[in-house]
């Protein structure tokens, strides 16, 4: 179970995960969102094996997700990289 | 148009960057993260609060370097942006780039290529279970993410910075089972004891490790030598980590640590010539001693080039920018010379170092036979160790790592080679063939949708 | 000194099942390749299995159409030589024909489209045309603005990537030898036939060979030099793309007749984008230098992917992974090169003219004529090297 450590940081959003709502802090990662809310399967390979966090920096490409932030359109992004925002809506693979 | 974009912005970027700025350059720096820093500074968000971030001395050079570029006039910073292709023009290169807010075009005369490294993924039975990450992955979201990324932790490979992570985690309240060296602790000492240029002095980074060492020994926290990782087990996620002697550690997350690679997407998909790292089978673009490519108007620096550190790196930064002003003509050869010179000095002396902790650290044997026949080297394709020997050892076979690569799909996912291609090349080896030079770099260097490039 | 009835020079597809239908016959086959199998635009190609007459051939008037139509009967034949080898090789190959259609927009569009279909219908390939509805039908995920389109049943893809070797395989088991990494390096006449010095790793060999097979690809104006001959062969960069891998979204093989467009979806579930776009070579000293790779244009890539998105709106959203180039042959008037140069009795080429569509046809009748078999009907004829003789006339 991971957890949290700032000591001080703004008030947590909501954000959807494959229609569950998850708490996110404002500026963090989604796969750190993922993480913090006991979810660190990401996807599952090609024999449906589960996936989770590997590199954490963009190179591994392990944290492909469908992201779909307010009024823009899908796309398929590294969690690692991309940083929550209110009402993101996230469909894992 | 700028006149240096600069890809990357850890401490080579930035060394480099306060250079160009101070002596008038339009300059841009440009990462895939959000904030200024690298992998070894990489910052929390802004909006987080955070005690104490990154103590020690060690750090506080690269702080204050990094507050300075930070608030450098003149350096137009692209956080979040993720370059995807070199290409030249007349008046020198156009970067395609993406970004949160779609395509982005950036023209520049001479481009700096300070892109870093990478933990080496290695593999081994269970390698890709849920709750194995790289060491420097878990110390990402301890350091800048301010996460602990799982409840119980298991270190294990080669590299001393597993030391460093584990008392990072110690600190934060973790529970850290063991830190486990493959080699063992004589072996380790014996290579320290044997180098004759040993001033005792400037021992820093191995200063680290040992106060590491120390600081995990008196908070009970066990640290191994000799102890090969072996396996990863658990059915859906990580339960514990195995090693030779068959000692099995309940863990939920495995932070292995064998060394690094140099990211050089970019130097080889712009036709850099590359030299290979002996012992861990990464691409480094070859510099001249001004940090030059082989491609005119393209420089390299820090990790790039061969990983070396962060104290290096710095310094490459500095004579990659003063090579440019000298190749711009804003600096003569002798005062570009005089400035030179005891940054060569210093890179000489640490060079050393770094080459020392590179033998110490040496991964090869403890990953020599590590994967077995089922077990997954291509992380995105699923292909396995068993089904790449029989591809070279069909009739008819592929007999370099690019016809390899073609044949059984390792190398073709969405990481685009960068998790297996050392090891399909030290396959290739193994099994009695010339790797030949690893894939082919191909745009983009990164993955973008098809809706952002066409816009 | 090794004599082999034939000596097939080049690697790739056509050769290596050129290999295979001779060894099968029994004649005593080497194929020498100068790098790895496979590595040429038989394996970098896109997989497509076109059989209607390609948007190339629509490009440059109607003089240019006319002899390309031509290729049509070799298409024909393509579809049956596709489908014994899906039976022979099974999943392997990943040969799936499972339809395709040309796509038209504009009027002037659609008004090409029927005067294609006109001239399959003519050569006997059975193209349909269907309107808007009809091709909403059978390809949902084509763009609304699809007003026509002509569909051929037996059109689709294949894998490039292992089609080569397990024709290679099939050959050494029939009894032919393969090397890579053997070039040739020098050529001399013999009482019957050639006497051919190899080059490798292992150092110089002489070989003589009754027959020579050059199927070099792009590189066979080069190979022409050794004998002698000026073969107007040149090469192109085409530039592809592959997204990463997705659901089933696309079918069947797509192209436009108005826009250099050419998708598809792999087996693997990767889509690969490409049509005909330019990638730029490498200037060497003399010529291109085609050692070195090709760079991708980013304004051809970009409206590449733009023709993509138009005509499959759902494949904006997917993320492309890699763009190569496939370096292939072109031949001076489009049409293959394929046949004996009578010039030099016992030299054969085959260059040219969708090298992995019509491969495994160029390979099986080839074999036939190298094989002295009579009785062919001529499909060959009009792809004859002779017509370009008179490049020859003064090469003494």
């Amino acid at each position: 179970m991971s957890h949290r450590v700032a000591t001080h940081h703004p008030e947590p959003i909501l954000i959807r995960v494959d229609g569950a709502e998850v708490t996110a802090l404002p500026g963090e990662m989604l796969a750190s969102a993922l993480l913090a809310a006991d979810q660190p399967v990401f996807r599952a390979d090609l024999e449906g094996q589960a996936r989770g966090m590997f590199c954490n920096m963009g190179t591994c490409g392990e944290c492909f997700v469908t992201v779909e932030a307010p009024g823009r359109p899908a796309r398929r992004l590294r969690a690692c990289l991309v940083p929550v925002e209110l009402g993101m809506v996230v469909r894992r693979g | 148009m700028f006149d240096l974009a600069i890809i990357g912005g850890g401490p080579a970027g930035q060394a480099a960057a306060e250079i160009a700025c101070a002596a008038g350059l339009g300059v841009v720096m440009l990462d895939e993260q959000p904030r200024m820093g690298g992998q070894i500074l990489r910052q929390p968000p802004a909006t987080l609060g955070v005690r104490d971030w990154l103590p020690g001395a060690t750090y506080d050079d690269l702080k204050a370097q990094l507050h300075r570029s930070e608030a450098l006039d003149g350096l137009d910073w692209r956080g979040g942006v993720s370059v995807l292709g070199l290409f030249r023009d007349a008046d020198g290169f156009q970067l395609l780039a993406t970004g949160r807010d779609g395509r982005l075009t950036i023209a520049a005369r001479r481009v700096l290529v300070a892109a870093g490294c990478y933990d080496m993924p290695t593999a081994f039975p269970g390698w890709t279970l849920p709750g194995v990450m790289s060491a420097g992955g878990v110390q990402a979201f301890l350091k800048s993410q301010q996460i602990v990324p799982g409840k119980r932790f298991v270190l294990a490979g080669t590299h001393p910075l597993q030391l460093l992570v584990a008392d990072q985690l110690r600190k934060a309240g973790a529970d850290v089972a063991g830190v486990h060296f493959a080699q063992g602790l004589g072996a380790m000492v014996g290579q320290l004891l044997r180098d004759p240029l040993l001033p005792l002095g400037n021992l820093r980074p191995f200063r680290d490790a040992a106060a590491a060492f120390v600081n995990l020994r008196r908070a009970g926290v066990a640290v191994r030598f000799g102890q090969r990782l072996v396996r990863a087990i658990g059915s859906e996620r990580l339960e514990a980590a195995e090693f030779a002697d068959g000692t099995r550690i309940a863990c939920d997350v495995l932070a292995t640590c064998y060394g690094f690679l140099p990211q050089a997407d970019l130097p080889r998909q712009a036709g850099c010539a590359m030299q290979r790292c002996e012992r861990t089978g990464g691409l480094a673009a070859v510099i001249d001693r001004w940090q030059r490519s082989s491609v005119q108007g393209l420089s390299a620096a820090g990790e790039t080039t061969g990983v070396a550190g962060a104290e290096v790196a710095l310094r490459e930064g500095r004579l990659a920018a003063i090579g440019i002003l000298l190749a711009d003509g804003l600096l003569s050869e002798s005062e570009a010379e005089r400035r030179a010179a005891p940054i060569r000095r210093e890179l000489a002396k640490l060079q050393r170092f770094a080459d020392l902790l590179a033998r110490i650290a040496d991964p090869r044997t403890a990953i020599a036979g590590l994967a077995d026949d089922a077990t997954i080297l291509c992380r995105c394709e699923d292909v396995t160790r068993g089904a790449l020997i029989r591809a070279i050892r069909a009739t008819a076979g592929p007999e370099d790592a690019s016809a390899l690569k073609l044949v059984s799909r390792a190398g073709m996912g969405v990481c685009q080679g960068r998790s297996c291609e050392h090891a399909v090349r030290a396959l290739l080896a193994e099994q009695g063939a010339a790797p030949g030079g690893g894939f082919t770099a191909r745009f983009p260097a990164r993955p973008v949708a098809i809706a952002d490039l066409i816009d | 000194m090794t004599a082999v009835d034939v000596l097939i020079v080049g690697g790739g597809l056509t050769g290596c099942a050129t290999a295979w239908h001779l060894a099968e016959r029994g004649a005593s086959v080497m194929l020498v390749e100068a790098g790895e199998l496979n590595g040429g635009a038989s394996g970098q190609n896109a997989g497509s299995l076109h059989f209607q007459i390609e948007r190339r051939f629509l490009e440059n008037g109607p003089a240019l159409a006319e002899q390309a139509s031509r290729v049509l009967a070799l298409n024909r034949l393509a579809i049956q030589d596709w489908r014994a080898l899906d039976q022979q090789f099974g999943p392997a190959m990943e040969i799936v024909m499972h339809g395709g259609l040309m796509v038209a927009e504009s009027d002037a569009e659609v008004a090409l489209l029927e005067r294609k279909a006109a001239r399959e219908a003519e050569f006997g390939v059975p193209t349909q045309l269907l309107d808007g509805a009809g091709v909403a039908a059978i390809a949902p995920y084509l763009s609304p603005g699809i007003r026509a389109a002509t569909w051929l049943a037996d059109e689709g893809h294949a894998n490039p990537r292992t089609i080569t070797r397990l024709l290679a395989a099939r050959a050494i088991e029939s009894g032919a030898e393969v090397r890579s990494h053997t070039q040739l390096s020098d050529i001399g006449r013999s009482a019957i036939g050639f006497q051919v010095t190899l080059a490798s790793g292992e150092g110089r060999e002489q070989v003589r060979a009754d027959r020579v097979l050059l199927a070099t690809g792009a590189a066979t104006m080069r190979t022409g030099v050794l004998f002698n001959l000026h073969l107007p062969v040149f090469p192109a960069g085409l530039t592809m793309t592959a997204t990463e891998r997705t659901a089933p979204m696309i079918g069947h093989l797509v192209q436009h007749v108005g826009r250099r467009l050419s998708m598809k979806q792999a087996e693997s579930g990767n889509i690969l984008i490409g049509g005909g776009w330019a990638s730029r070579l490498q200037r060497g000293d003399i010529g291109f230098d085609l050692s070195r790779p090709a760079t991708i244009d980013p304004e051809a890539l970009r409206a590449n992917l733009k023709a993509a998105a138009d005509t499959v709106p759902g494949v904006a959203a997917l993320n492309i992974i890699r763009s190569w180039t496939g370096i292939v042959a072109l031949t001076a008037d489009q049409l293959p090169l394929v046949g004996a140069v009578s010039r030099l009795p016992g030299l054969y080429v085959a260059a040219g003219g969708s090298g992995f569509t019509l491969g495994p046809t160029f390979a099986r009748l080839l074999a036939a004529e190298m094989a002295g078999e009579r009785g062919g009907d001529g499909e060959l004829a009009l792809f004859s090297p002779d017509r370009f003789d008179h490049l020859n006339g003064f090469m003494g």
